[in-house]
């Protein structure tokens, strides 16, 4: 029976603009880092699975497991927790030094949130949260028909799959918690936007950089023409973001780890722009095909100057110098072009655009790209 | 076919919230009663013909234009007592000096005596009733409530469409019922706001959340003849089917979480999503409503025990910036 240990404690978020935030994570071990968002949970459909969370925090810590039929802890379903009679927890939590072991056998795959249950208002905004991703029953990912979100026959074969996470992050809220002050959500006002922790231009950042200890998630969605790639979003802050890649539209198959299909029915929607709700998962599939273009068939038009295609100014671009994908071209002397295999860029992005600002200055918070590449390694766009 | 009639009156009254008792204005259906948040409860059938009057209320007036709106109802007409018009008429949106000052013929209390709203119920499901006439000030103030429109044959034992919501073959059947009514209270602002004087809603900051009238753990105690009447606790036993019927009657979105069970959405603006073409009925943990939307959901719980519904927008739990509190309540499943 695999079994996840996770210890909430404390530690520093950094941000782009090199501000420095207290925050609460779940960390993989007594002495690693804590994380935000919290480290991945892979389990299995019908497989039982069991997490253990220990408390380094100075006040009672709980996961919840939304979407998970029965949480058991020693033995009996989990319950709310009481303290003189007043709410404290909505299932049972650790005590500051403490711990506590959830069990479960999840009946679905999919995708899912699991977070804080205790005094949720304060530990979620400061990151005690992260995905849970159950793999179906029949899943297979050596074999094309069985690497799948949700089963075979299911329509949600994919080739890769990428997790993300948005998030908010106040620091004045985060300030007053660190400095043991009261905690007035009622002055609540983010400043950053996350996905997976990170705000933009981190997100685009690999994975495991070692200057981001505390936030080990990139969001770079990286892809081969044709390919299906399973987007993972989950919203685990307390705000709606309307998230959109460019490029093209997703298929949005599965909303709460639940697949959109009654019987034979497929109820799966294409999407511009998903609003990703607080506490809500929505997963699709994003397929891009581009149009063929090569330099033997040719784009029918005259490409406007490089100087009006909006690069140079900042000293780097993602324009490969060439409309034609796996090519190079020219670049304005100077600057440095980010197309190292004349991939395509795509952004993906929050269109609510005070959030793709840090602290008001853009570009940065809840955005990352879609990289389109002429050909790509099969060990990128793989969960673990 | 029946004729379903309320007469309403708009009254003064006070709302006890946890820490804070505050004014606020509301719909009674007792004469020259108590006000009530949510107004009262009103239940038809389809096929029933609504007569929905506001009347005048003497002695606890506030003195502003009112009126009610009914989104999502067709066909509402019109007519009033004693200026007219005396036959009824389609409602309109009422000018002065050619600037807009209601959304659909009002009460004008320096001179009508009541004025009666009527249309026929033609569509089953969960609707608001709310003041047309300076919405932005009078809706929060508490003048909204619920309109509740059954299929016919829900309450007939051997009726196929017999505990239903939609009837027969929209995948809505259901053992209990439960209304929600979610909304946000700005005290400072009741506090403030006084008839016919202008109040800039810019300044709009709730402190409260509410379902029901009412913030945790208030929602929890049983319905009562207070002004705020309905509780929203639920019990039920393993394996019920349990009817959600949730509307967003705030000015905010408001994410409503089913506490880690997984219900399954029948319906959405009283639009069931199960036809006979087509079942798009669809699982959710939780479920974002706008101003104004429904959902129906059903959830059938199957481990006995307490699980919390709550505002998954967590800084909607609070009370003067206190855990627990706010939009939140309980559901008990017993063996
Ligand atoms: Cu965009
Ligand atoms: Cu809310």
């Amino acid at each position: 029976m695999p079994v996840i240990d996770l210890w909430a404690k404390d530690g520093y978020l950094s941000t782009p603009d090199g501000n420095s935030i207290y925050f609460w994570g779940f960390s993989k071990s007594e002495t690693g880092p804590a994380q935000l968002p919290g480290p991945y949970i892979i389990a299995k459909q019908e497989e039982t699975i069991t997490v253990n969370l220990y408390n380094k925090l100075s006040e009672p810590v709980s996961i919840s497991f939304p979407g998970q039929p029965v949480v058991t802890v020693g033995g009996q379903p989990v319950q709310p927790q009481y303290s003189d009679g007043q709410l404290l927890s909505f299932v049972n939590h650790a005590e500051p030094g403490g711990m506590v072991s959830y069990t479960f056998t999840p009946s679905y795959p999919g995708t899912f949130i699991y977070e804080s249950g205790t005094n949720p208002h304060k530990q979620v905004p400061m990151g005690l949260y992260g995905g849970l991703v159950v793999r179906p029953a029949d899943y297979n990912p050596n074999v094309k028909e069985y690497k799948t979100a949700y089963g075979a026959g299911t329509n949600t074969e994919f080739d890769r799959e990428y997790l993300l996470i948005t998030g908010e992050i106040d620091p004045d809220m985060h300030q007053t918690v660190e400095e043991g002050k009261p905690y007035h959500v009622s002055k609540y006002l983010p400043r950053y936007w996350t996905l997976n922790g990170r705000c933009a231009p981190d997100t685009m950042l690999m994975d495991h950089v070692d200057y981001l200890p505390h936030q080990p998630y990139g969001s770079i969605v990286m892809g081969q023409p044709g390919e299906k790639i399973l987007m993972r979003y989950i919203g685990a802050g307390i705000d709606n973001h309307p998230l959109h890649p460019h490029g093209t539209h997703t298929r949005v198959v599965a909303v709460d780890g639940r697949l959109l299909k009654n019987g034979n029915v497929d109820l799966s929607y294409k999407r511009f722009t998903v609003l990703v709700g607080a506490g809500q998962t929505y997963d699709q599939i994003y397929q891009w095909d581009g149009l063929g273009y090569t330099p033997q068939n040719p784009i029918p038009t005259t490409l406007p100057n490089l100087r009006n295609m909006g690069i140079g100014d900042a000293g780097w671009t993602m324009w490969s110098g060439s409309p034609y994908l796996g090519m190079k071209g020219d670049i304005p002397v100077g600057v440095v072009s980010y197309n190292e295999f004349g991939e395509y860029y795509f952004m993906l992005h929050s269109h609510e655009e005070l959030q793709i600002t840090n602290w008001g200055e853009f570009p940065g918070g809840m955005m990352t790209w879609v990289a389109i590449y002429p050909s790509l390694s099969h060990d990128v766009g793989v969960l673990k | 076919m029946a004729t379903v009639a309320k007469i309403l009156q708009v009254a003064t009254g006070s709302l006890s919230l946890p820490g804070k008792i505050i004014p606020f204005w509301g719909f009674t259906d007792v004469f020259v009663g108590n006000p009530q948040n949510p107004g009262p409860l009103i239940q038809a059938t389809v096929g029933d013909q609504l007569i929905v009057g506001l009347m005048h209320n003497y002695i606890k007036f506030i003195g502003e234009p009112l009126s009610i709106i009914f989104p999502g109802q067709e066909n509402v007409m019109v007519r009033k007592i004693p200026w007219g018009p005396f036959i009824y008429e389609p409602v309109q949106p009422q000018y002065s000096l050619g600037k807009m000052i209601s959304l659909t013929n009002y009460l004008d209390e320096k001179q009508d005596i009541i004025i009666e709203y009527s249309f026929t119920a033609t569509k089953p499901g969960i609707y608001l009733y709310e003041s047309g006439t300076n919405p932005e000030k009078q809706i929060q103030m508490g003048l909204y409530g619920i309109i509740v429109v059954r299929p016919v044959g829900y309450n007939i034992l051997d009726h196929h469409n017999h505990k239903t919501a939609y009837g027969a073959g929209t995948n809505s059947g259901y053992d209990l019922e439960k209304i929600l009514v979610l909304s946000e209270i700005d005290s400072i602002m009741h506090n403030n706001v006084r008839p016919n004087v202008y109040y800039d809603m810019l300044k709009f900051k709730p402190d409260y959340w509410v379902i029901n009238g009412r913030s945790f753990p208030d929602t929890i105690s049983e319905d009562n003849t207070s002004s705020q009447p309905y509780g929203s606790q639920i019990s039920c036993r393993v394996g019920q089917r349990v009817l959600l019927r949730i509307i967003n009657a705030g000015f905010q979105n408001h994410t409503f979480y089913l506490g880690g069970l997984v219900g399954r959405v029948v319906a959405e603006d009283s639009f069931p999503l199960k036809t006979q073409s087509l079942d798009a009925t669809y699982e959710k943990t939780g479920v974002t409503l706008g101003s104004g939307q429904r959902m129906d959901i059903i959830l059938t719980p199957t481990t006995p025990g307490e699980y919390y519904l709550y505002d998954r927008e967590y800084h909607h739990l609070v009370n003067n910036d206190q855990f627990p509190g706010g939009m939140m309540t309980r559901i008990t499943v017993n063996n």
